[in-house]
């Protein structure tokens, strides 16, 4: 009888509602810590955006000279670069560790989210933000606003993907982090893995060639985090939508067990720490 | 022992330190080589699919890619000095140094200095295979680089002038290290007047990103001609052609009075950089205050 209630209290615990209220508790108390340091926040945020728009600058210099790369035009370009920089911003604002993991890990820092009631690889995932990542997170909103004849429906697409994009940014960068269970300190091919992710999505595909094109649909999904989102915008295959949230959601849960199985080899590094 | 010697001496062990700490540390640098194909990797599909057989502004696709190479070094190996230097004097450590009996920006410039050597030497190794994997061979203005034909060389008159080609093809090609460390002179007293700016602001690195991104598009991505005519004119009173430009240009254009040119702009802009640092930090050093510890 005892047990069924634990059982119950349990279920109630870490259910889908409580882990959206955890995460918004989490969200606003991220948000508190960073603008206690407002110099540094608007610094990092105006500094992220500046870097995007060196970007833009090459783009337009270069499609300028080019009339266009890849089969993409300038505005085909800063879609792109504004909808993945959104995305990319999105992880990093909800699930600010999503890079810090195989560190935390590797330093025995694990212990104190195994002994807290929620789920320990959403708890890590969520229990910091990244400041620059607020500038990303909005450039591609003022990348919408400045592209020419973005009607509401246009609108609704960018926003309903946004989540997908972050989704499958977040499962590929925590399954390259938790490699460090298997791999021991996996920080060189981590970060390598992030960074082909992030690079092939902010180039046009069609500069890719075929023989390794698949590899962009599968373990690097860059299309799916950029190229399918351009095609879903340009045509308004709302059909799509649904597709690219199912992807995401199968990504993000697999790496979720990725970490699971991982967690299976973590040794306890003794470590005091307290989370309040 | 004389001045000179001495100032010699302190300069080949702060060097030797900077290059000592890399080495410990030199499984970390595989990310940054990884990232550096990786980026000559995109960047060469983007000129294939862009170029083509055609060139823009007299460069085709051979040539950016060689472009590419060069330009993309400096950002890599030579690039981040800013960082470790504004570590420094926001932790504090500066006050220590401070008080040793060397000269601060001489000691600051040949540890760091040695401490990218190893980097510059990899990824000059790095770029010059990928290179050679991607386009197939050297830039039209060193396509004689080689081995030296010492077969030929006996054969005549002929034979002979070929192998001289070669050998000036060798020369000219060393243009291309000299530039790299002048760029990577030009970018550390930059980046040192830049960190010193900690003496008078807590949070700096805004300074830092304007001059990289600036630097990013002024040279490093596209090459100055590609530029808007107005832009181009304004830009090589900078010293951003001076970074990543020169050395690439001269890669990929050779010239032999445009890359004396060149390489006379980065020996100025060293100068410049050199005496703009002393300035800021004689200024800025006036204002430290050491409170024991």
């Amino acid at each position: 009888m005892i047990t069924e209630k634990k059982k119950q209290t349990t279920l109630r615990r870490n259910s889908l509602g409580s882990y959206l209220r955890f995460m918004a508790m989490a969200f606003r108390i991220n948000v508190k810590s960073v603008l206690e340091y407002r110099v540094n926040f608007m610094l990092q945020f105006f500094g992220m955006m500046l870097n995007n728009a060196a970007f833009a600058a090459f783009w337009a210099v270069l499609i300028e000279r080019t009339g266009g790369v890849g089969g993409y035009g300038f505005a085909d370009i800063m879609f792109v670069w504004g909808f993945v920089s959104s995305g990319f911003g999105l992880a990093h604002i909800v699930f600010g560790n999503i890079r810090g993991l195989s560190r935390i890990a590797i330093e025995g820092g694990l212990d104190v989210y195994l002994l807290q009631p929620k789920d320990p690889w959403l708890n890590l995932l969520a229990s910091r933000t990244i400041v620059s990542a607020w500038g990303d997170f909005v450039y591609g909103f003022i990348i919408m606003l400045l592209l020419p004849g973005i009607g509401i429906e246009r609108w609704l697409i960018f926003l309903s993907l946004l989540v997908p994009s972050a989704l499958l940014f977040s499962a590929i960068f925590s399954a390259a982090e938790s490699l460090c269970f298997f791999m021991g300190n996996s920080s060189s091919i981590s970060s390598a893995i992030s960074e082909f992710l992030l690079t092939f999505s902010l180039y046009p595909e069609g500069v890719h060639a075929g023989w390794y094109k698949w590899i962009l649909y599968s373990l690097i999904p860059s299309a799916y985090i950029a190229f399918v989102p351009l095609h879903v915008f340009q045509s308004l295959s709302w059909p799509l939508v649904p597709l690219l949230w199912g992807i995401a959601i199968v990504y993000i849960l697999l790496a979720r067990l990725l970490f699971r199985q991982g967690l299976r080899r973590y040794e306890s590094g003794n470590r005091m720490d307290a989370r309040i | 022992m004389s001045t000179l010697r001495m100032r010699l001496r302190a300069a080949g062990a702060a060097a030797a330190i900077g290059l000592k700490d890399k080495l410990a540390y030199r499984i970390n640098f595989g990310g940054t080589m990884l990232t550096y194909a990786l980026f000559v990797f995109v960047f060469s599909r983007i000129w294939a699919s862009s170029l083509g057989d055609s060139s823009i502004a007299g460069y085709n696709y051979s040539m950016m890619v060689w472009y590419f190479i060069v330009a993309e070094i400096p950002l890599f190996a030579l690039g981040r000095f800013f960082w470790t230097l504004s570590r420094d004097m926001k932790s504090g450590q500066v006050a220590y140094q401070l008080s040793r009996p060397y000269d601060f920006v001489a000691y600051q410039f040949w540890e760091r200095i040695g401490s990218a050597l190893p980097d510059l030497l990899i990824l000059m190794l790095e770029g010059l295979l990928i290179g050679l994997l991607l386009t197939g061979g050297f830039p039209p203005a060193l396509a004689a680089v080689g081995p030296p034909d010492i077969a030929a060389a006996s054969t005549g008159l002929a034979g002979t002038a070929a192998a001289a080609t070669g050998v000036a093809a060798w020369l000219r090609l060393l243009f291309v290290p000299l530039s790299l460390l002048l760029s990577g002179i030009v970018n550390f007293y930059l980046q040192f007047a830049l960190s010193m700016t900690a003496f008078w602001l807590e949070e700096n690195e805004a300074f830092f990103w304007i001059f990289q991104k600036i630097a990013l598009v002024v040279g490093t991505l596209l090459p100055i001609e590609f530029l808007p005519e107005a832009a181009q004119r304004i830009v090589v009173w900078t010293p951003f052609p001076y970074i990543a430009y020169a050395p690439a240009r001269i890669m990929t254009a050779f010239e032999l009075s445009g890359a004396l040119r060149l390489i006379a702009g980065q020996l100025l802009w060293a100068v410049i950089g050199l005496a703009l640092a002393r300035l800021v930090f004689r200024a800025g050093s006036r204002k430290i205050a050491v409170n024991g510890g």
